[in-house]
């Protein structure tokens, strides 16, 4: 009888790790894993992809001349940007100007890809010239007035902010109304807006990333839920257009049209889409190296302007 | 069984159990910090 007693006891015990651990899989670790089993892909696209002066590389290869003297202007900016920028140092810097380790740029490329955050830091702290990214977040600001830095912020292209939920959702669109009370926990389950009987599960991004930035624009100061707030739900999240369907394209999500606009070129140049960003070549104008006016009027030449659209966002002219 | 055996043998287990649960939830998280938005939402339904 004692030995039975026991043996329940333990038999309880591995079963009660066992369905924690089976819970944990099924409703977490699956998730984040592809159907082969390996992980999923991480959060940094491949930066090899879309290098500059690379026979096999994604940018587009248009070429120009420029009469650029001295000093190289560092060029840093948004991992979802990194292809039009890439593309500019193609078209105009000489070959000798970029080196890649491999993984990384070295720290003595004139080609950097260090994301949102740091470019924008950069650019205050004098280690980039100039970042092409979306519009900085009120801490972005803050920093460049504490250390004294005086940023310009020239317009260079457009995108869609947008809105995307898993493939098999059946919501296709929502107002931008619906979307702030998502996040600020009004709706809670997709069935109140046409949808499943599911959770919704509102992500955010990295506080200080560009799309966060005017995500935050977006909720008009609106408190908003926790992030990743659930895990058994149907999740909802947000990107730059060019990001979702450009660079990480997938058939597990689809963009939501919002206001009954669906974000394409045309609704986006119409100013048709409720949510257009400017993206913006940003420096320092206590940085004195005359390259960089040089470099920003031709971003917005004829040729900057046909490989931000090429490249599949939209151009500012 | 002795309740020395006993004992052991549940010590034993929770501390397996303990531990396997520990390094999924480790695992978990590291994913989840790899995690593209994107590929967050493609994983769900």
């Amino acid at each position: 009888m004692k030995l039975a007693k026991q043996i329940m006891i333990l038999a309880a015990l591995v079963g009660l790790f066992a369905a924690a651990d089976i819970y944990i899989y099924f409703i977490c670790t699956k998730r984040l894993m592809t159907d082969d089993g390996t992980e999923r892909r991480t959060s940094s696209i491949e930066v090899s992809d879309y290098l500059p002066f690379d026979e096999n590389s994604n940018i587009v290869n248009i070429k120009d001349t420029l009469p650029l003297t001295g000093e190289l202007p560092v060029i840093d900016g948004a991992e979802g940007l990194y292809p039009v920028y890439s593309a500019f140092v193609n078209a105009v810097y000489p070959e000798g100007s970029v080196e890649f380790d491999g993984s990384d740029f070295t720290p003595e490329s004139k080609l950097q890809m260090r994301n949102t955050l740091k470019a924008y830091k950069g650019v205050v702290d004098g280690n980039a010239d100039i970042a092409v990214c979306a519009a900085p977040s009120a801490e972005q600001l803050s920093y460049a007035e504490e250390m004294g830095a005086e940023l310009e912020f020239v317009p260079i292209g457009r995108d869609a902010f947008v809105f995307m939920v898993n493939s098999a959702n059946p919501v296709d669109s929502l107002t931008a109304n619906e979307i702030r009370e998502i996040y600020s926990g009004k709706y809670k389950n997709w069935s109140k807006l046409g949808g499943e009987k599911l959770p919704i599960n509102p992500l955010q991004r990295l506080a200080g990333s560009g799309s966060q930035s005017v995500f935050l624009k977006f909720m008009n100061g609106l408190e908003t839920v926790p992030n990743y707030s659930g895990w058994r739900g149907s999740p909802i999240g947000f990107s730059f257009r060019y990001y979702v369907t450009g660079m990480r394209e997938n058939d597990g999500v689809k963009i939501l049209s919002l206001n009954g606009v669906y974000p394409d070129k045309e609704s986006i140049s119409k100013g048709e889409y409720p949510i257009c960003v400017d993206f913006y070549a940003v420096y320092d104008r206590r940085n004195t190296n005359p390259n960089i006016p040089t470099l920003i009027d031709w971003f917005l030449s004829e040729n900057g302007q046909r490989i931000i659209e090429e490249t599949g966002y939209v151009p500012i002219k | 069984m002795s309740d020395k055996t006993f004992r052991r043998l549940l010590a034993a287990v929770t501390a397996a159990g303990t531990l396997i649960t520990a390094a999924l939830v480790i695992y978990t998280a590291v994913l989840y910090k790899n995690a593209s938005i994107i590929e967050f939402i493609a994983g769900g339904r």
